[in-house]
């Protein structure tokens, strides 16, 4: 019954043969209809209300149109007796509403049960087929039935195809207006996304926006985004969107592995209509369920900076021409503002980095620009100074923390950093409070891109330093002023003991008591020898104490030499020796203080004769170029390792506690004469072989201040 | 026989250095400070002085210039006995009006020759 009723209804309304003009009027009507209709499906519609609802004695109007993606034929619209829901698909092979597809001619079939291709429906009458052609290609069929065989007369032929004419330009411009739309809605929805894109700097948001813009774009199910880690030459994957349970967040991949290491080598984008049969897939990707897969490299100017994967789950959904023209859009941008942001970040690691060195740097920094105001400081700044880093930022620098005394010197020292020159500093700084620092300073340019910015100021706090080197100063002339007082004390009673044993000594003769006279000459060389050890001390801490003074006259070298070997004579033979004086005849004059150097030659002199025994003491004199003399005092005696020399000339050190008991002397008269050399500007350096004798070479300026 | 006139506050080195001075054939009178030393030297007449620096009452140097502005001690030798091997002393004493100095201690032989050469060839 309920079959019946529409069959029922349908012939109960129409008339069988309507009249030629009422067919004419009907199609204008229609006409009028489909351009209305804005819409494929609108105008589908309009075409089979029109048709069906004109009275023309048809049973049942339909219009398909063929998916281009499947070939199959899709109804779009119908009226008329059958039950056809919307959507309703007819597999390519299948059906008379095929024929005009294949040859693009209608189809007229006056008994539908006779056709071969008749697939058993409700129809058992006659059935025409119309090709629907837009834009000259045949995009669907206008399906036309009656429950009666021999129903269509060549009047309705034509009607039908004027219809399906009308109904084709109409899909054609429907069509054309849908495709512009459509691209006016992508360029907006692109130029949106790069807007967007090139506002954001922090990578990771931008990965993730990069491809949720392009999934939306591309209207697919999942998206994948990698970037290239060119160290390791490898593709990690940064950003997914929608794949499975297990996100695919870390994966990295090799160049040339799977899709994206395929575009990644290839440089070029890649469509694969179904994964699973690719056989370049990544086993890494074994268990994923994708048929198409769309992949693109981003690149920059040829240099790879990652890749973009879009894959559907519908098997339906293929990528095409125009999938391939919107990334060819996107990629270049998305490629770019991902590089924006990783190269942002990097800069902004690498400022961080620097940031903290300088926030935790224990050295007081300030910079300065180019007009000498304070830009910056640091948190060592602010404690050294007690300034806040507001207090002085945009203030100069030397106007805070100079005195009146430093103030010239730091501005100095400000315009020397500026251009270009480092400058070290020992001085002091003001506090905000008013105390002094001592610092040790350092001045810096800072130059970015070879263009000067300002300069950097560096200060160390050594007040501590400085606290503790006067300490030891303090008490080290303390130690020197002691000494002094004490051999000073010490020499009057000496003087005595050795005046008084002279005396005695003459005296005994006198009194003729000869056998006392070696105690006496005992007495009194002990005495000496004690007398020249407290005088060496007193020199060497007069000299530690910095209050020994140099006195400078012009005097000839040749009679002072004549004094000191003359002194030195006694010595000499002592132990067999034989004095040779070189050169101090053409010598000439010297500035010098003679007292030293006369005390300098004999501590030389006396030291050869010590270590020497029947063998030959030279005393040369010889010009070192114009301005400089020498003094070379050379022996054949017992010499010294490397070892030795490195000690000799330190106070207290002769070569050897044992050489010293066996030789006797202070040990300070090495020491001494090297100090005395360098107060007058001059030097000694020694040479020695052990067991082939030594040379020292006193070196003074010729005119000596 | 010379006459000299020592002036030492020191009372070792006095008596040390006047035996000595005499047993080499000197006729020597002492005194212990600048002041008397002055007034010692221009009450008699010495043919050489031998004038410690660091003195009480009137130091060396002092007595020195007193004696060079008399008239009658103007001429009359000094040798400037320091206790410190100082070229300054020296300096300063032969500012003063020494004729020599000599650094304690006192190498007998080096100060004889010193005042061999001041002495006027009559005292010797």
């Amino acid at each position: 019954m309920k079959r019946a009723t529409p069959k029922g209804r349908a012939r109960a309304r129409k008339p069988r043969r309507p009249a030629a003009a009422s067919r004419q009027e009907a199609l204008l009507r229609l006409s009028t209809g489909i351009a209305e209709a804005e819409s494929e499906t609108d105008v589908c519609r309009a075409v089979v209300v029109g048709l069906y609802g004109e009275a023309l004695g048809y049973d049942f109007v339909a219009v398909l149109l063929v998916d281009q993606a499947s070939g199959d034929r899709v109804l779009v619209a119908s009226e008329g007796w059958k039950q056809a829901p919307s959507g309703l698909r007819i597999r390519p092979g299948q059906g008379l509403s095929e024929r005009p597809l294949l040859d693009g001619r209608i189809h007229y079939t006056p008994r539908v049960t006779e056709e071969t291709r008749y697939l058993p429906t409700r129809n058992e009458g006659s059935e025409v087929d119309v090709p629907i052609l837009a834009n000259r290609e045949l995009v669907g069929v206008l399906v036309v039935e009656s429950n009666r065989p021999d129903a269509f007369d060549d009047g309705d032929l034509k009607i039908l195809a004027a219809a399906a004419n009308q109904a084709g330009i109409a899909i054609g411009r429907a069509r054309l207006l849908r495709a512009e739309r459509a691209r006016a809605d992508e360029q907006e929805a692109l130029r949106a996304t790069m807007a967007d894109l090139a506002g954001r700097l922090d990578l990771s948001t931008v990965l993730t926006a990069v491809l949720e813009r392009a999934v939306r774009l591309l209207g697919v199910s999942h998206g994948e985004l990698a970037i290239y880690d060119a160290a390791a030459e490898e593709l990690e994957i940064v950003a997914s969107h929608n794949i499975g349970r297990k996100a695919t967040t870390g994966t990295r991949m090799k160049l040339g592995e799977g899709a994206m290491g395929h575009v990644a080598r290839t440089h070029e984008p890649l469509l694969i209509p179904s994964y699973h049969a690719w056989s370049g897939r990544s086993p890494q990707y074994a268990a994923v369920d994708f048929h198409a897969v769309m992949v693109a490299p981003l690149l920059i100017g040829g240099h790879l900076v990652g890749a973009i994967a879009f894959m559907d789950r519908d098997p339906a959904r293929q990528f095409g021409a125009d999938d391939l023209r919107l990334l060819n859009l996107f990629a270049p941008q998305a490629a770019i503002a991902i590089e924006n942001a990783r190269l942002f970040t990097a800069a902004q690691q690498q400022r961080q980095y620097f940031q903290e060195l300088v926030a935790n740097n224990p050295v007081a920094i300030a910079t300065l620009d180019l007009a000498e105001n304070v830009v910056s400081c640091n948190p060592a700044f602010e404690s050294m100074y007690g300034y806040t880093q507001a207090e002085v930022v945009g203030r100069k620098l030397d106007d805070l923390i100079t005195t009146e005394a430093t103030r010239q010197e730091a501005m100095a020292y400000t315009q020397q950093a500026l251009s270009h020159q480092r400058v070290k500093m020992i001085s002091q700084r003001r506090r905000k409070d008013g105390t002094l620092v001592d610092i040790e300073g350092l001045g810096v340019s800072v130059v970015v891109d070879g263009t000067p910015v300002g300069a950097m100021a560096l200060y160390h706090d050594i007040t501590e330093l400085l606290k503790a080197r006067r300490e030891a100063e303090e008490a080290s002339r303390a130690k020197s002023q002691f000494l002094a007082s004490v051999s000073h004390e010490l020499r009057t009673p000496l003087n005595a003991i050795i005046g008084y044993s002279e005396l005695l000594e003459e005296e005994v003769e006198e009194l003729g008591v000869p056998q006392l006279g070696g105690d006496l000459e005992r007495i009194e060389a002990s005495g000496r020898l004690l007398l020249s050890l407290i005088n060496d001390i007193l020199d060497l801490s007069k000299i530690e104490a910095g209050k020994m003074e140099i006195f400078v006259e012009d005097f000839p070298v040749a009679p002072l030499v004549k004094d000191v070997t003359a002194m030195v004579g006694p010595l000499v033979e002592k132990r067999a020796n034989r004095l040779v004086v070189e050169g101090a005849a053409e010598a000439g004059d010297l500035r010098a203080d003679r007292t030293k150097l006369t005390q300098m030659l004999l501590n030389l002199l006396s030291n050869a004769s010590k270590f020497t025994e029947n063998g030959t003491i030279t005393l040369g004199v010889r010009k070192n170029g114009a301005d400089r003399v020498e003094f070379v005092v050379r022996d054949t005696g017992i010499g010294m390792t490397e070892e030795q020399m490195g000690k000799l000339f330190q106070s207290f050190s002769q070569a050897e506690v044992s050489t010293a008991s066996r030789y006797g002397g202070t040990g300070l008269g090495l020491a001494i004469t090297k100090k005395f050399s360098e107060l007058m500007g001059g030097g000694v350096t020694v040479e020695s072989v052990p067991g082939a004798g030594s040379t020292f070479i006193l070196t003074l300026p010729v005119r000596g201040s | 026989m010379p006459r000299i006139l020592l002036i030492e506050d020191n009372e070792m080195n006095r008596d040390m250095l006047s035996r000595r001075l005499q047993r080499k054939g000197f006729e020597v009178e002492m005194a212990v400070d600048g002041r008397i030393g002055v007034e010692m030297a221009r009450a008699g007449r010495y043919d050489l002085i031998l004038m410690d620096m660091s003195l009480p009452e009137v130091d060396g140097w002092e007595a020195t210039r007193q004696l060079r502005a008399a008239p009658e001690t103007a001429t009359v030798p000094i040798i400037a006995l320091t206790a410190h091997a100082m070229a300054g002393d020296r300096d300063k004493a032969l500012e003063a009006g020494c004729n020599d100095y000599d650094t304690k201690p006192i190498e007998l032989d080096r100060l004889l020759g010193k005042m061999a050469a001041l002495l006027p060839a009559a005292a010797q």
